[in-house]
């Protein structure tokens, strides 16, 4: 599709209209959609029994109650709403290293792809940028797969940058949020173990439904191109380190990074939300597609 | 142990230069990370450094130790070694190629004895050996092991050359005398005479046999212009018994004339065959056959089977009228002005009256009444106005039956003192006539006109002119003069020659061709494919006496040499080149390896 990255051809595009996103409770919508809602409406899924009034409907009067009980109950029927879906997309300085190995724009991918599924699935679509130096997207939902374009161009004015602390970012973003809905967090969650549960404690205390996707690079992952004395520089925080890397340094350095990713994904299950790690090393289409569970989706 | 270059060991000054490019190397590099929240526990790994000094791990020491090794390759290592060289002498002349009473040739069996001699001998010893034919030369530039030299010994060819027995002797002397040799070993069929120098082992093969040889196979014209041949076979008879020995003549294949002369012991015979029939090659076998056979065969050519021609150069082109009217003679004339060298190549023979080409011409030539002073023959004349014959030699083919005392040179010229020509005829003022060889090809000089005469009732002059001239044609027809072995001067105008083998050898004028071990006939291509054949014979008849056969006497001037080992340096430069290529890719293989494991 034009305005879309190459990544997104039509044949990705075709297998994403077949995903739809999937929450582990009911939101209430905007407008009418897919997703049942805790509102009482006209589906066809059964929810409650009322005492008829006047002024009721009689088709929905369930007779064999009637005979069995000799008195007049009205069936209740739930509703079926569109989702609201946030994407917040972390556009710190972090995302942007190592040079190379496209973080961000792997993550932009992500976002965009969700957003896509979203809209092609009829829901709302909010994107909501953590930190970035490129315009903060306006606070509104995006609707319609038409609007899959816009998101797009939104998602290319950001440019990575300044330094981010992601749970007072999220905790601003819910002041912000009236309304409850899907979230989808994606960022590298290089930072400290507590500052990422306590960002995302913050969409469970608020009854909300998550997923995580951490992004990292894969030579990030492996730590190639540090080799001998090194002096590695937070891209972020600006604090400097001397280490001395071999082979046996770079082992450990990768263990830490998993286990890092490790303990935000045990987190994330304990507090039931989704959680996926996507290197950039990898095919982007495949980790999509196959992780498409990891990720709250489901065809 | 010790070093050929020891001035190479400054290069150990770059030892530095790779501890400060390690140091270099080792400097930390500043690299900006998306977060330091993963290298926090390696920094503790990095304090942990002595002092914080650079960390040289084994590439730094791998990578020490090729320079050094590639320093002390440039100072040329070597360690000395004590070895006691043996000399082998295996002759291979043609006489080596007669066969023994138990059947198969001297050669075979001595080199046969020789093997096992060298096969017996401890492993280490070095042994030098060297062939005597065509002469004596060295096989191998450095010592053989035992098992090369064996192999050389059984690769090596006999030669239809002779022995050249003077350098034998010499090379056994030289050997003998020479302390660094433990022992020499002379395997060959000659005896050596005693006293034998101690240290010389011979190994003599081949007892002395009978043996039936053509000494010569001469050709000549029966006369200047005429296409039949002379030939004369001298035969020898080296046994103890009167022989019958009988001569068969072939030529192209056919049989041409045969002849026999009873010969007495120890003598030889001439057997002549007049009227030959014109042909390019003639052989001559000799029977009966014995165990030398290399001997009864000869060759001779001609190339008096196609007309002579002449090229006659000339300002009066009308003197050569009278050379015309010889039967079997063509004569073409230019003019000194239109001579070119190239017009030699058809000419058989060419004729310079009153003019000298410009360069040594490459065909026989006669050169009349030539101008003073000139370039190439460097010619030294006296005008005379009547010039008188004082003296002339008798032997000379120039003058057989010539009547001097009635020549009447008439007006002409005289020659001073020449360097290479000879003097046949004089005159009062110096020579009138003279003869010599050069560059292969045979010159004459006349300080006087003969062609006026020729032909007239002046019949001194005429025979004169005759002579000449079928001194200068005849040179083809002339197989006499090449034996197996000696070198020969490459004529003028010859770019190869073929051998009898059919090897083709590249051939530059003027130098000697020396690739003439072989019996056979010999092929002289020219430029534009022009052959001329020259056949090569066996030796003389004293080389075919191989049944009085003397001893080689070895003179040994000093007392018995003490044998002392030899010390040669062998050199370890090799050895530390194919150790740094190993430790090269060694350290290549590892890096790529681990470069590979790390996803670099």
């Amino acid at each position: 599709m034009a305005g879309l990255p190459d990544e997104l051809t039509p044949w990705f595009l075709a297998r994403l209209e077949d995903l739809r996103i999937r929450t582990r409770q009911q939101f209430p919508g905007m407008g009418k959609g897919s997703h049942l809602s805790p509102k009482r409406g006209s589906s066809l899924e059964f929810s409650d029994y009322r005492h008829y009034s006047l002024g009721d409907d009689f088709r929905y009067i369930d007779w064999g109650l009637y005979g069995r009980t000799d008195k007049l109950y009205i069936k209740l029927f739930k509703e079926e709403e569109d989702l609201l879906t946030y994407v917040f997309l972390d556009a710190s300085a972090s995302m942007a290293y190592p040079e190379g190995d496209r973080k961000f724009e792997s993550a932009v991918l992500i976002a965009l792809a969700l957003g896509y599924v979203a809209l092609a699935s009829g829901d709302r679509v909010m994107l909501r940028v953590l930190g970035g130096s490129g315009t903060q997207p306006a606070p509104v939902f995006l609707y319609g797969r038409n609007r899959a374009i816009e998101l797009a161009e939104r998602l290319r004015a950001i440019r990575p940058g300044g330094q981010l602390d992601l749970a007072s970012a999220l905790a601003r973003e819910l002041v912000a949020i009236r309304r409850a809905g899907k979230c989808f967090v994606i960022s590298d969650f290089l930072m400290m173990p507590n500052v990422v549960t306590r960002g995302l404690g913050l969409f469970t205390a608020a009854t909300m439904d998550v997923t995580a996707v951490q992004v990292l690079g894969g030579r990030e992952l492996s730590g190639q191109g540090l080799s001998g004395d090194v002096e590695v520089v937070d891209a972020e925080t600006g604090e400097q380190v001397r280490v001395s890397m071999g082979a046996r340094e770079r082992e450990q350095y990768r263990q830490t990074l998993l286990r890092l990713s490790r303990e935000i994904k045990a987190f994330c299950m304990k507090r039931g939300m989704h959680y996926a790690l996507y290197t950039t090393d990898r095919s982007f289409q495949d980790f999509f597609l196959r992780a498409a569970a990891d990720l709250g989706l489901a065809h | 142990m010790g070093l050929l270059n020891p001035g190479a060991l400054v290069f150990l000054a770059l030892v530095p230069a790779l501890v400060l490019a390690y140091l270099a190397r080792e400097r930390s590099s500043r690299v900006t990370v998306s977060s330091v929240l993963a290298f926090r526990a390696l920094r503790a790994l990095g304090q942990k450094r002595f002092a914080g000094r650079p960390r040289f791990d084994w590439r730094f020491f791998l990578e020490l130790l090729v320079l050094t090794l590639a320093v002390l390759a440039m100072a040329g290592p070597y360690v000395v070694r004590r070895e006691n060289p043996i000399a082998v002498v295996l002759d291979n002349s043609a006489q080596m190629k007669a066969q023994t009473a138990s059947g198969g040739s001297r050669f075979d069996k001595a080199k046969k004895e020789l093997d096992a001699m060298l096969a017996a001998m401890p492993g280490e010893s070095a042994v030098s050996v060297y062939l005597t034919s065509p002469e004596p030369h060295r096989v191998n530039a450095a010592p053989l092991s035992i098992a090369a030299a064996r192999s050389a010994v059984r690769d090596a060819q006999a030669t239809d050359a002779p022995a050249d027995n003077g350098a034998l002797v010499n090379l056994l002397t030289e050997l003998s005398s020479d302390s660094h040799y433990a022992k020499v070993i002379f395997a060959g069929a000659r005896a050596l005479a005693p006293p034998v120098p101690p240290g010389i082992t011979a190994i003599t093969v081949g007892d002395p046999i009978e043996n039936f040889a053509i000494g010569s196979f001469v050709l000549r014209r029966e006369s200047f212009g005429s296409q039949a041949l002379r030939a004369s076979v001298t035969v020898a008879n080296f046994s103890t018994a009167p022989k019958t020995l009988k001569v068969a003549i072939t030529a192209d294949g056919k049989s041409l004339a045969s002849a026999e002369s009873n010969v007495r012991p120890g003598e030889t015979a001439v057997l002549d065959f007049p009227s030959l029939a014109p042909a390019a090659v003639y052989q001559a076998v000799l029977a009966p056959s014995d165990g030398f056979s290399l001997d009864n065969v000869a060759y001779a050519t001609s190339a008096s089977v196609k007309s002579v021609s002449i090229l006659f150069v000339s300002p009066t082109p009308d003197d050569a009228k009278g050379l015309g009217s010889i039967p079997g003679v063509s004569v073409t004339t230019v003019a000194p002005d239109a001579f070119s060298p190239g017009e030699l190549a058809s000419a058989d023979l060419a004729i310079f009256e009153y003019s000298v080409p410009k360069e040594m011409p490459s065909v026989n030539a006669l050169l009349v009444m030539p101008p003073p002073g000139d370039p190439v023959f460097h010619f030294d004349t006296v005008q005379v106005r009547a010039a008188q014959v004082t003296a002339w030699r008798a032997t000379d083919p120039l003058a057989y039956s010539v009547n001097f005392r009635l020549l009447n040179p008439g007006a002409g010229e005289a020659f001073g003192v020449h360097p290479w020509m000879a003097p046949v005829v004089d005159g009062r003022q110096g020579a009138l006539v003279l003869r010599g060889e050069r560059d292969g090809h045979r010159f004459v000089a006349s300080g006087f006109n003969l062609f006026p005469y020729l032909g007239r009732q002046n019949l001194p002059m005429s025979i004169l002119t005759l002579n000449i001239l079928g001194y200068l044609a005849g040179v083809g027809a002339n197989s006499g003069g090449y034996r197996t072995g000696q070198p020969w001067l490459v004529p003028a105008g010859i770019e190869s020659v073929i051998l009898p083998s059919g090897q083709t050898v590249a051939a530059k004028p003027g130098t000697l061709f020396d690739d003439t071990a072989s019996l056979g006939v010999y092929k002289l291509v020219g430029r534009h494919g022009a052959v001329t054949l020259r056949a090569v014979n066996f030796s003389d008849l004293a080389d075919s006496d191989l049944l009085n056969a003397t001893p080689l006497r070895i003179e040994s001037h000093a007392p018995a040499p003490k044998t002392r080992a030899v010390t040669a340096k062998a050199p370890l430069t090799l050895y530390l080149f194919a150790a740094i290529l190993v430790l090269l890719a060694l350290e290549g293989l590892v890096v790529y390896r681990r470069r590979s494991a790390a996803g670099v």
